[in-house]
């Protein structure tokens, strides 16, 4: 198949134009934006128990899933159905960490790790039985696609980028700047010295939880109108955005969202100058051979603690 | 003490969580088996189902076990098959190749069926052939891979059209239509793959030119990367082989890129779902496919528009919703085993009901007119298939 390509391009002498090539670059940052979302949800829940959660992908599903069901099923206006969906992912986050986390109270990564596994499952089969197998659309927050220089991008993409920028921007502030975020990041580096200083490590767990959830929730709202959504979409959605997360840098906001954009920009430039069959081997052999070189990831710095 | 009964009750909490949606799945399974047992006097034929009740194929798995269900209930109120009820015994693979073995073993060793429709994906259908093979028992599929009577197997029935049969009926349209260059686009999965190579055998005697064959996996959320390769390789038309969620993904992606030239895509889009996440850019797609969705197409004379319209009334009253083509495959599996069997004496072994389902002759379905033979177990033709056309956010037939 890459020979019939190959031959076609080198008949009619056609090679990649720049219009082309910032079509290819804007495909890579519209997926890459949904990596980021995804991959700023890990971040969070990393930033403050060093752990893993790999039922993000799960809350990604659940916003929307969620969103449609109080849309067509409550029949509630597109932002209101979208809020509803958005916060009720959000108290999921929180009775999920209640319920499954707090309960492991020695906080042992591995243990906790394999808790987010078993209950991405649990809530996958869930929504299986709540809402059903088959696929559910939302429509668009706006329509149409605006065009720069010659390529074309989606207006709803649009929108998914300016979700992640302002919660990148968020995040970055509360980390930085706010009691909250710094209680949440000292959680994360020792329990009981967070303890002895007067913070509660247990709220901070179940807050970062329902964060979260929030944002997978948002990412999941945002994604739903160009790709639709289904009980079994979270699986895909938590490896690109854990790939993503450990690409940037984990437990770094900024790096995370980086990491995102360049996932997709790689896999985008994969299909355009290699092959659509390999785009993700291609651009998890990439992820290998950049953590060889910098395990702390592109974008983390160096003196995070090691993943 | 506090801690440890906040554990008990989250655990309480999961288990409870969990065992729900289970327990209410086996009792009504247990409650319909018990009635078909023991309302009749004889010993029922039982016979299994091995469909995908969850995982990737979960939307495909509910509607044939439906169509099952229903039409089983309807052939027991009848009086059964020489006066044995059928009763059916569903097992979920969960999309899954080993999972739908482990179901067929089951079956064979504990159950002892006497034939086994199913798995809904063309993956668990040939994992399931050793075991089929050790117990000689006949096997109907709803699933459409080539593969699945391509590579044939004397045990081994298929009820919906097969790519081979598709596929050169999709490309002489589109040849007809004035294209000559088209660019692929088809999923990596058993489907997409299975289409891919044939469309790849059939497109020279088509007179088509692939000027570009991309993939892409289930899950992907964007394909304009791909879509903007084909644009670029000057292909007039866009041919996709998919039977997942991503297709409606790919019609958006392409009127984003403006793209105006013509998608045509298979019988793996012929579902309502596909119209509802693409919207407008559903518009002019074309797909090849059964006459059910349209039941006229059949001649509205025929008897095969009598069938198709008493099943679609029937399926709409019990679930609230027309049928779509997964429904008319298992309906069509179970109507031709049934079939086979009541052509045979009271206790046929499973070697007779082979030769009598292979030995079916013009039997009129949902999918098409069926006549199995020593070589062909996919019995279909390319009269059985028709060319539609998204108008108005719904099928027509393509002029």
């Amino acid at each position: 198949m890459i020979s019939s390509t190959g031959l076609f391009q080198g008949r009619h002498g056609k090679t990649v134009d720049t219009p082309e090539l910032l079509q290819f670059a804007l495909a890579g940052l519209k997926n890459g934006s949904i990596y980021a979302l995804v991959a700023l949800g890990f971040t969070i829940v990393y930033a403050s128990t060093g752990v893993l959660n790999f039922a993000q992908g799960e809350f990604v599903m659940l916003g929307g899933m969620l969103s449609v069901w109080a849309y067509s099923t409550l029949g509630l206006p597109l932002p209101l159905a979208g809020l509803l969906g958005v916060l009720l992912t959000g108290l999921v986050g929180v009775i999920f960490e209640l319920l499954a986390i707090r309960p492991r109270k020695d906080g042992d990564p591995l243990a906790l790790i394999i808790i987010t596994v078993g209950g991405s499952m649990l809530l996958s089969s869930l929504a299986r039985h709540l809402f059903g197998p088959t696929e559910k659309a939302l429509p668009r927050f706006s329509e149409g696609s605006v065009n720069i220089f010659g390529a074309s991008l989606e207006r709803q993409s649009l929108w998914i980028f300016g979700i992640a920028a302002v919660a990148v921007v968020l995040l970055t502030f509360m980390y930085s700047y706010t009691r909250l975020g710094k209680a949440m990041r000292a959680c994360a580096i020792d329990r009981n010295a967070a303890r002895l200083v007067g913070i509660e490590p247990r709220m901070m767990v179940t807050l970062s939880f329902g964060l979260a959830a929030i944002l997978g929730g948002l990412a999941g709202l945002a994604t739903t109108p160009l790709t639709q959504t289904a009980f079994n979409v979270g699986p895909s959605f938590g490896v690109k955005g854990f790939a993503a997360a450990i690409l940037g840098g984990l437990g770094n906001p900024f790096a995370a969202v980086l990491g995102g954009l360049t996932l997709g920009l790689l896999e985008s430039m994969s299909v355009a100058f290699i092959s659509s069959t390999y785009k993700d081997a291609i651009s998890l052999i990439i992820l290998l051979l950049v953590l060889f070189v910098r395990p702390q990831g592109l974008f983390g710095g160096s003196s995070r603690q090691k993943v | 003490m506090r801690a440890a009964r906040r554990t008990l009750l989250a655990l309480t909490l999961v288990i409870a969580l969990a065992v729900v949606p289970l327990a209410g799945c086996s009792s009504t399974d247990g409650g319909e088996s018990t009635d078909n047992g023991t309302d009749e006097a004889k010993e029922p034929y039982r016979i299994g189902a091995v469909l995908s009740m969850t995982g990737t194929y979960a939307g495909l798995g509910e509607p044939e076990k439906n169509a099952l269900e229903m039409e089983v209930a309807r052939i027991n109120e009848d009086g059964g098959v020489n006066g044995h009820p059928i009763e059916i015994i569903y097992e979920d693979d969960a999309t899954d190749a080993d999972t739908a073995v482990a179901a067929t073993s089951r079956l064979i060793d504990k159950e002892g069926v006497l034939a086994i429709i199913g798995a809904t994906g063309t993956g668990g259908t040939m994992a399931m052939r050793g075991e089929i093979n050790r117990a000689g028992i006949p096997q109907i599929s709803p699933a459409g891979g080539t593969v699945i009577t391509g590579d044939f197997d004397p045990l081994v029935f298929q009820t919906p059209w097969s790519n081979s049969l598709v596929v050169p009926y999709t490309l002489d349209y589109i040849a007809e239509q004035g294209i000559s260059k088209i660019g692929i686009i088809a999923d990596s999965g058993g489907f997409g793959a299975d289409g891919l190579a044939v469309l790849e055998a059939n497109l020279a005697d088509a007179g088509l030119e692939a000027v570009a064959t991309e993939a892409f996996n289930a899950g992907d959320t964007d394909m304009s990367a791909q879509l903007t390769k084909i644009q670029g390789a000057g292909a007039e038309a866009v041919v996709m082989w998919t039977a997942g969620k991503e297709a409606s993904i790919i019609a958006t992606n392409m009127k984003d890129l403006g793209m105006t030239i013509p998608l045509y895509g298979s019988h793996g889009n012929a579902r309502v779902e596909f119209i509802e996440g693409a919207g407008a850019a559903a518009e002019g797609f074309r797909f090849a496919a059964g006459k059910i969705l349209i039941p006229e197409a059949y001649g509205d004379t025929t008897e095969a528009y009598q069938v198709a319209l008493d099943f679609i009334d029937r399926y709409s009253a019990e679930y609230g919703k027309a049928p779509d083509t997964f429904a008319g495959h298992a309906y069509d599996a179970l109507h031709i085993t049934v079939n086979a069997m009541s052509t045979l004496d009271e206790d046929f072994t499973a070697a007779e009901l082979r030769d009598a389902i292979e030995a079916t002759t013009g039997f009129v379905g949902i999918g098409g007119t069926f006549t199995y033979g020593a070589d062909d177990h996919n019995g279909m033709t390319a009269d059985d298939l028709v060319m539609y056309e998204v108008k108005d956010g719904t099928w027509v037939l393509a002029e």
